[in-house]
């Protein structure tokens, strides 16, 4: 698939998103530091793309990603929608009742299968709740209007008398696929969509995604931590560390060269397909950096093996490197960081 | 697993396209096949039901009521008897009369079999007349003797017969545990519910309030408030005193389960779909929520049953619950608080107590069953 980002124009664009906890006074006068789960986030998500978003546990894709389906209220930034009839929306900052309109256009898709469908309700509650709520359908219909759903997810149409509990893991997905499709939406966030499934079933469901994409023109913001993944079905990837974008490529690009430390660190932890072939990750020593008390200058200087005096006083901006290209480091120019061949290469 | 456990109530199958029989088994269905196969539980619940059925229905099971006295005191409970005295087989079972002599020493009441008195038990006859519901005149009772008399547990110092007082205790104090434990779950939800919807100061208020009253010691606590009702009172106001006294510190632990499950199902994932796709805060509350925290608190009611009924108990024997005239089980046990009854006329305290003691048990099997079966994700 082919990044129509020349010719497609911005669905959702987001200007320096933060989500923090805390940081409040206490009544005891102790004041909490807080957390920046999500802390000054930029990208724009061009129509009928695949915008991946990868990092380790804790950086904050989650947490981006249900600020921008609005499950979260974000502290501070925006998230400039365009819908269909040309005018510009700032999601963050709407309240309830005007939000509501828009809700159905982006919605999401949950990473674990058990806790995201309602055990007491039925499939035809779980997928028609939806329309009911936003007044799209009502009776016979929302029933009709469910078949067809389960039908295009691969399940079948009696399915719907039945309760979540009856379906294994990749067939729960299938239903949340089908919920999230129920009110036509143009934006899908899908946070982990398949870390939880078999690895024949993450094809299943990787395969009917990109079909309901190509056939719906929808646009997906893949929340991932298996590169794997994000390689076969992102257009374009933005790696994320404690809060922040640390770099931005085509996919690509990205793979081939990647410009970041922590990126060919994150590509290095992939296993290799041959079992037998002796693997030396770049480990990265340390833990993921502390979101309530995080390191001066480049967040990432701790656990980096090219850190030099710079990266410890001074704090990098996210800058273009090369049109499209964004990295959020000071040592990109001079750099020479091994891809993906290379690294299997150097394992090999 | 057994054969009965899985194949019958299921609803009826239904055919699907390919011609394939399914059933569509609903959470309910599954907690109750799981907690059918605790037999245990089962068997509680059957007695939980008959007990209460017999407590509907007191002037019926009862031979006799429970104000009315006998020549008999302080008889001891008759045995029933297939056998006679000839080793002779009666199909028809009977119980022999009471031949009363005096302990010379002592000079209590001493009791043999009379040998030559024998009245035949037989089902639904007619004896005293009582009132069905507090309504309906009747006079057939489900067991007694047409002649002479029947004391299945005994007689008190007044000669009533402990069996019928017994049934009529368990109206107080069986119903005391099922309407506390209402009025807890309604404050239970209720504070739980917005201690854990809210959040912040309120939450915070709410549950250092819990910790205040689960703190102070129950007993002291109950006998306080319990002495503050007025003594004058009739007994039907002294019965609702005592159970808004257990009632109010009931309700903690439901509260607290009610706010534990309200955060825990609040971060789950279809509760975040629901607001995404725009369901209002009623709908997340009402469709979401409450029906993925009922089997939790059921479990923590039926749990919280027994404990009820053994403080309206130890209030009554402490002589601050129920007084007398009112029966309960409380009230028999403080009645027999003394040497001479624990010492030679036993019955009048192992009667109300194992009563006490099964119903408890009971409630707690019951409530173990609900445990396992209430948890819709663990198959």
């Amino acid at each position: 698939m082919q990044p129509p980002i020349a010719t497609a124009d911005p669905i959702l664009a987001i200007r320096d998103l933060k989500k923090h906890y805390g940081g409040k006074k206490h009544w005891t006068g102790a004041v909490s530091k807080a957390i920046r789960a999500v802390d000054g986030v930029t990208f724009t998500i061009y129509e009928g793309e695949t915008f991946g978003l990868v990092g380790e546990s804790g950086c904050g894709k989650t947490t981006l990603g249900r600020c921008i389906a609005r499950a979260l209220d974000p502290t501070d930034g925006e998230i400039i929608y365009s819908p269909e009839d040309g005018r510009d929306i700032d999601l963050a900052t709407l309240s309830p009742r005007q939000l509501k309109p828009y809700r159905q256009d982006v919605q999401m898709i949950f990473q674990d299968p058990i806790s995201s469908l309602n055990p007491r309700m039925t499939l035809l509650d779980i997928i028609g709740e939806p329309m009911v709520v936003n007044g799209l359908a009502r009776g016979k219909e929302v029933a009709r209007r469910v078949g067809e759903l389960l039908e295009r997810v691969g399940l079948r149409a009696e399915y719907m008398v039945r309760y979540p509990h009856a379906f294994s893991g990749g067939q729960r997905q299938r239903i949340g696929i089908a919920r999230a499709l129920a009110l036509n939406p143009r934006v899908i966030v899908c946070d982990e969509p398949v870390s939880a499934l078999d690895v024949s079933v993450q094809a299943q469901i990787l395969n009917l995604l990109q079909d309901l994409q190509a056939e719906k023109n929808l646009t997906y913001l893949f929340i991932a931590h298996d590169l794997g993944v994000v390689e076969y079905l992102c257009d374009r990837v933005a790696v994320m560390y404690v809060g922040q974008v640390v770099e931005l490529a085509e996919t690509s690009d990205l793979f081939a060269r990647p410009l970041h430390p922590y990126t060919e660190a994150l590509m290095s932890a992939v296993p290799p397909a041959n079992p037998r072939a002796a693997s030396q990750p770049r480990l990265l020593e340390g833990d993921l950096a502390n979101a309530a008390n995080l390191p001066p200058g480049c967040h990432f200087h701790p656990r980096c093996g090219y850190c030099v005096e710079r990266c410890r006083t001074e704090e990098p901006e996210l800058r273009e490197f090369s049109p499209g290209r964004f990295v959020r480091c000071h040592r990109a120019e001079e750099l020479r960081l091994d891809g993906v061949a290379e690294l299997a290469e150097a394992g090999a | 697993m057994t054969a009965e456990a899985t194949t019958p109530v299921a609803p009826a199958p239904v055919a699907t396209s390919d011609g394939v029989a399914v059933r569509i088994i609903s959470p309910r269905r599954l907690m109750w096949w799981k907690f059918r196969k605790h037999k245990l539980a089962v068997a509680s619940a059957i007695f939980l039901i008959l007990a209460y059925l017999a407590t509907i229905f007191a002037g019926f099971v009862a031979p006799y009521d429970p104000a009315s006295r006998s020549r008999n005191l302080y008889a001891p409970p008759q045995g029933i008897n297939f056998v006679d005295e000839t080793g002779q087989f009666h199909l028809q079972p009977f119980v022999y009369g009471w031949k009363m002599t005096r302990d010379l020493k002592t000079l209590s009441p001493v009791y043999v079999a009379d040998t030559t008195q024998k009245f035949p038990l037989r089902l639904f006859v007619q004896g005293e007349p009582y009132k069905l519901f507090g309504l309906i005149d009747a006079d057939r009772h489900l067991f007694g003797v047409d002649e002479g008399y029947f004391h299945l547990a005994g007689t008190d110092h007044f000669g009533r017969d402990l069996f019928t007082r017994l049934v009529y205790g368990a109206q107080i104090s069986l119903s005391v545990g099922i309407i506390s434990v209402f009025l807890s779950l309604v404050l239970g939800l209720l504070i739980g519910g917005i201690s854990g919807l809210y959040g912040g100061w309120i939450d915070n208020f709410i549950q250092r309030l819990i910790e205040a009253i689960i703190a102070i010691p129950t007993i002291p606590l109950w006998l306080g408030l319990a002495a503050a009702v007025p003594r004058d009172w009739p007994p039907l106001y002294q019965y609702f005193a005592i159970l808004v006294v257990l009632s109010l510190i009931s309700w903690t632990s439901t509260a607290r389960v009610a706010r534990g499950r309200f955060l825990a199902l609040r971060e789950q994932d279809f509760v975040t779909a629901a607001r995404v796709y725009g369901a209002s805060q009623t709908r997340i509350i009402a469709k979401h929520l409450v029906p993925n925290l009922m089997s939790y608190v059921i479990v923590t009611l039926t749990l919280a049953i027994p404990g009820i009924i053994i403080g309206e108990t130890a209030l009554s024997f402490l002589g601050v619950g129920l007084k007398v005239p009112t029966v309960s089980w409380g009230v028999l046990l403080q009645e027999s608080q003394k040497v001479q009854i624990i010492q030679f006329y036993p019955w009048l305290w192992i009667g109300p107590a194992a009563c006490v003691v099964s119903v408890v048990l009971a409630f707690n099997f019951v409530g173990d069953g609900a445990r396992d079966a209430a948890d819709p994700f663990s198959r």
